[in-house]
């Protein structure tokens, strides 16, 4: 066994990554959350509680279900399977609200990006919170539970 | 004839059937196809694989990227190597080492009780319907990682016999 070939297998495999993600045109930026996106606003949890404090809209990227088991007090239910007419519901409140954060179940959850991303394309910009629910009940924020908000 | 006697026998026969260059050919070629194969859909698509790392939650998202971005590579050199037959045993060596990474990795997955519909194992398109036996971290992706350990372990132990010259005439 020579383990210098080992290494080298590994550190070939390391720089073709490395290369294919720089020229091929599939590549993106490393530094940053992958789910992150130009024009997202991405917020921390402090950041989402002082907002709340200040009256924020939160709005609920998760399947309702989620919703009804436990939510950010006020939060109304958006989510991103039937977007469109929760929307609908919600729109008059969400263009006259100017001060929204949306999140969904943290963690390689992609849903408040997307739906801030077509709140975006409707012209309402929505602040996201980071990693979503699990960051909000880890730093012990109140929560409500039910179907009103 | 004494119990030792027969374990070396024993021992003697297994490395007889696992020295078997067909054998060895065979676990070459679907060790290393398996590996080709799935950092394929890995690199051309990398951003959606490092979603799919991210939500294994075993690092944090931008070693995921990381991840995402280079694993494959190391996956696709070492499947070809294994296909082509060179560097065999540190080829295999690299693919073992991996799979036990993965292994721990999905342990911690389950034993937090994390639900990953895609392990982005072979592909990184989402789950069609319910989350998938064969797709998901549980219990077909610990047995198959397994076995394929098993087969990294048998090219790294047992050199193949060479094959066996006809008497001259």
């Amino acid at each position: 066994m020579r383990w210098w070939r080992s290494l080298l297998i590994v550190g070939l495999g390391v720089a073709a990554g490395f290369a294919w993600n720089t020229f091929s045109g599939h590549g993106f930026v490393l530094g940053q959350s992958v789910f992150v996106q130009a024009g997202d606003e991405v917020i921390e949890a402090a950041e989402a509680k002082a907002r709340l404090d200040r009256g924020a809209l939160f709005l609920d990227a998760r399947p309702p279900d989620f919703h009804k088991m436990g939510h950010i007090p006020g939060a109304q239910s958006l989510p991103e399977e039937g977007f469109d007419a929760a929307f609908a519901a919600l729109e008059p409140r969400l263009r006259t609200h100017f001060n929204l954060v949306v999140y969904c179940s943290g963690y390689g959850c992609e849903s408040s990006h997307i739906v801030a991303r077509k709140l975006r394309e409707k012209g309402i910009h929505a602040a996201i919170l980071n990693e979503g629910w699990p960051a909000w009940t880890d730093a012990g924020y109140p929560t409500r539970a039910g179907a009103a908000p | 004839m004494d119990g030792r006697g027969l374990s070396d026998q024993g021992r003697s026969r297994a490395l007889s059937v696992l020295s078997n260059r067909w054998l060895q050919l065979l676990l070459r070629l679907a060790l290393g196809g398996f590996f080709l194969y799935a950092s394929l859909d890995k690199i051309a698509n990398p951003a959606a694989f490092a979603k799919v790392v991210y939500q294994w939650q075993v690092v944090g998202p931008v070693a995921s990227n990381l991840v995402a971005v280079l694993l494959p590579w190391v996956e696709a050199l070492a499947g070809a190597l294994l296909i082509a037959g060179l560097w065999r045993r540190e080829s295999a060596l690299v693919v073992a080492v991996l799979l036990v990474v993965f292994l721990g990795a999905a342990a911690s997955v389950l034993a937090r009780g994390i639900d990953v519909e895609n392990c982005g194992c072979s592909s990184v398109g989402p789950t069609k319907g319910e989350r998938s036996f064969f797709e998901g971290v549980g219990t077909f992706l610990i047995l198959r990682n397994l076995v394929m350990l098993g087969a990294a372990a048998v090219l790294i132990v047992v050199p193949p016999r060479p094959a066996a010259h006809p008497p001259s005439p």
